[in-house]
């Protein structure tokens, strides 16, 4: 057993931290907090550093095939509220599409992602609680597919080159390529102002050469995008909490009421270090979840036991943060409030606790 | 002592009805599209305003007045009821003008305050801003630093208060100044009646999490008369805790809660997840909605018995915290678990395609958090219970 990390992933880490604390300055995130939030400027600094390509296999010019790395960054982008919304692109596509795919045209699609180019996933449908089960449909008719339905909260969609789209047939679930030109896209507006969209196919008729697995794996490669997006996601919710645990420790460690800094009251104390204890369990069931998919392509209930500690923490973190800052923690001039919008939106997302708890629940007890 | 009977009486039920129907007449589209800017959230826009004039020459303003200062003198639980059925429609009376500030200034104020400003509160004519915390003074509200300085023509006022919410809409400011700086800290305190239109004011917007405007307001040599003052000098400390215990009741009462609850649980019943089935057929889902129900029930019977104990004219430190307390950390819970159900439709905002229920879930939650800390911190309240009810010595 060994819990330290790797060598280059502390240094990656303490790069990207020099990177975004520069670039993620409250001014500048200001700038997002209306406007389309995507910062162009700082994804191509981050695919001319290299940094998109983590968890990239080397053949494709990443720095190789590591969820644990990918991990890292999306830590990062969570823990300086980055105006980035990668998880599609980089969780969902690249690594599936590198896990899956044959296809060289497809394979090149990773290259245009290392470049700093948009290609994301509209997995999501509006209410259906099984996304394994897509309400999309495929006709196969020959060499054709056509592609019926409506998904929803498609990150950048609306500056996506293409979409990785699930849908069902009669051959079971397929991942299918659809360029973004074929689909209605329409933007949703959410709490935390993320770029997310609702995509529509209106029976879209493209070639079968876009099915990205070989046949017959549809289910087992949809299998391991939701689970590599539930512990991408639970690594964002990692920095998120991290964060809004930090600005707790810094903040009582300063505010004085009655005469004495309020981080001096045990109550105040106690329920910051249970911040701390939250983190410390979300942080290694997300590292025992990216390691094991990292060999293994279905680790579904290692992937629920992260998402179902994600949603706890942020829920359970972010109210703490709220409460122990006053009425400071609500008020836009300061930074808390940002994180508490994104960890809301990480709680729900890739399914809350609750849903996944049930999950879980069938999983384990299921008889073999 | 009769039977125990937890439920509300005949003529309280009718109370409870007589109001609803009211505020159905009451609350017309306009005030609804109204209330739904965010501008407009807590009141202050033109159709507001008509609505609290007509509420005040229908005799709905001044419920726990006096019946000779021109109030109606309702007993705690129907006032309980009031307070519930207004929360319940969303519509953002004014309770702590009308019902907190306004008593004491009827009861407490000069000649002038009596008649130029009770009277038009009870008309629904007049807004107040409350002025008691400042940038170092939240919880420790007793430490408040702005100044009043008593000279021959009344006193002079000077320095800054912070979250003065609907100052931006409001004639005057409640506020809490020093007059006395020898005294220990609630001794010196006293309570004032300032014109948000003196040249002396100032404010800069405060925007919030849950989009709720508050503000940052300034008091730069600001000239009020003696008339301004109310109650006697330097007693200010027991004016704003008199009503504190009804306040914080206000604050958890069930009604908001119980009605986001029967909004999500209707919509999961209508809405399908498949062919088969609708969201309400998920074992989760009926946990998660039990798990609300039960809490409401809770908080329910806490605040009846809570209002019941003020009745009879007692009153209990230790169970007025516990409304608070449970009260405010439950609602965080709720919102929570009825997201959870609602799933990522709950995040979408109200100008959003797919959004649910005009997005009050998700604005809910966005401002649950506030009561946790505001209306005197959970860790007091808590420091209150253990002290009062359980007779433990004093934390430190
Ligand atoms: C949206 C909004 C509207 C408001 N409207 C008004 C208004 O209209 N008028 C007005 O006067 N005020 C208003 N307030 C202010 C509100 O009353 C204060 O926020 C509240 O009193 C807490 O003070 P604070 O924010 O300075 O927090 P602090 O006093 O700094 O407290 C922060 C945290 O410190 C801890 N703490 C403090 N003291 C203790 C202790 N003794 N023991 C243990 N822990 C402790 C608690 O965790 C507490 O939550 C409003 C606030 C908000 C956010």
């Amino acid at each position: 057993m060994d819990f330290s990390e790797m060598n280059h992933q502390g240094e990656i880490r303490d790069s990207l931290d020099r990177i975004l604390v520069e670039h993620c300055v409250p001014e500048n995130l200001k700038n997002f907090d209306a406007a389309f939030k995507h910062d162009a400027e700082l994804m191509s600094f981050l695919a001319s550093q290299g940094y998109l390509g983590l968890g990239i296999h080397e053949k494709y010019g990443g720095s190789g095939e590591n969820l644990y790395d990918l991990g890292i960054l999306f830590e990062k982008l969570g823990f300086h509220a980055a105006p980035l919304s990668l998880i599609g692109c980089l969780a969902e596509v690249a690594q599936t599409i590198q896990k899956f795919s044959e296809h060289e045209s497809h394979q090149a699609l990773i290259a245009s992602i290392l470049k700093g180019d948009i290609h994301t996933s509209a997995i999501l449908e509006p209410l259906n609680q099984d996304p394994e089960n897509p309400l999309t449909r495929a006709e196969i008719a020959g060499d054709k597919l056509t592609i019926t339905g409506t998904k929803y909260l498609s990150e950048l969609a609306s500056i996506s080159k293409s979409l990785l789209v699930s849908a069902n047939s009669d051959e079971g679930v397929l991942l299918v390529l659809v360029d973004k030109e074929h689909a209605n896209v329409s933007e949703l507006t959410t709490t935390a102002n993320t770029p997310a969209f609702k995509v529509d196919f209106d029976g879209v008729s493209i070639d079968r050469s876009a099915i990205i697995h070989a046949q017959g794996r549809g289910l087992e490669a949809l299998k391991y995008l939701l689970q590599t997006s539930m512990v991408m996601r639970s690594y964002l919710a990692l920095g998120i909490t991290e964060k809004m645990t930090a600005l707790i420790a810094a903040y009582t460690s300063e505010r004085e009421q009655f005469g004495r800094v309020i981080g001096s009251f045990q109550a105040v104390s106690h329920r910051a270090a249970d911040c701390f204890i939250d983190l410390e369990c979300l942080r290694l069931v997300s590292q025992q979840a990216a390691i094991n998919l990292n060999t293994n392509h279905d680790c579904e209930n290692d992937a629920l036991v992260a998402k179902i500690w994600a949603g706890n923490a942020c829920h359970r973190i972010s109210y703490s943060a709220q409460h122990l800052h006053g009425g400071m923690g609500v008020d836009k001039d300061y930074v808390l409030w940002r994180y508490c919008l994104l960890a809301k939106e990480c709680e729900l997302i890739n399914g809350s606790a609750s849903q996944n708890i049930d999950r879980l629940g069938l999983n384990i007890t299921a008889n073999q | 002592m009769g039977e125990m009977l937890i439920q509300l009486s005949p003529k309280q039920a009718k109370l409870k009805e007589e109001l609803q129907e009211y505020f159905e007449g009451l609350i017309t589209p306009d005030l609804q599209a109204e209330l739904r800017d965010p501008e407009h959230f807590e009141g202050g826009g033109p159709e507001f305003k008509k609505a609290m004039r007509t509420m005040g020459a229908d005799g709905w303003i001044g419920l726990s007045w006096k019946k000779e200062l021109g109030g109606k003198n309702l007993s705690p639980m129907e006032q309980y009821i009031f307070v519930e059925t207004v929360m319940r429609t969303g519509f953002p009376f004014p309770f702590l003008t009308t019902e907190s500030v306004g008593p004491m200034i009827a009861e407490h104020g000069s000649d002038w305050a009596k008649e130029e400003v009770a009277t038009k509160i009870l008309k629904g004519e007049l807004f107040f801003g409350i002025g008691y915390s400042e940038p170092n003074s939240g919880t420790d509200l007793a430490s408040l630093q702005t100044k009043a300085i008593r000279n021959r023509e009344g006193y002079l006022i000077n320095g800054q208060k912070m979250w003065t919410s609907l100052a931006n809409f409001s004639d005057y400011i409640w506020l809490a100044a020093r007059t006395d700086f020898e005294a220990k800290n609630h001794k010196g305190i006293s309570m004032f009646i300032v014109p948000t239109n003196d040249p002396g004011f100032s404010m800069t917007a405060i925007n919030t999490l849950g989009d709720v405007r508050t503000n940052a307001t300034f008091y730069d040599n600001i000239h009020v008369p003696e008339s301004h003052l109310v109650g006697q000098p330097n007693e200010g400390w027991s004016l704003i805790t008199s009503q504190l215990n009804l306040e914080r009741l206000a604050l958890v009462n069930h009604g908001p809660v119980e009605e986001l609850y029967k909004n999500v649980l209707s919509l999961a019943q209508s809405t399908k997840i498949n062919d088969n089935q609708y969201l309400i057929d998920l074992t989760w889902v009926q946990h998660n909605f039990a798990q609300v129900y039960s809490g409401i029930e809770a908080l329910k019977l806490i605040c009846w018995k809570q209002t019941w104990i003020m009745e009879s004219g007692r009153l209990n430190m230790a169970e007025a915290s516990v409304a608070k307390v449970y009260g405010s950390e439950f609602f965080i819970e709720a919102y929570r678990l009825l997201m959870e159900i609602m799933g990522e439709l709950s995040l979408l905002k109200n100008d959003s395609e797919l959004s649910i229920l005009n997005a009050k879930l998700e604005r809910m939650y966005r401002t649950a958090s506030i009561l946790t800390f505001g209306g005197g911190t959970n860790e007091v309240q808590r420091d209150i219970i253990a002290m009062a009810g359980l007779l433990m010595p004093r934390t430190r």
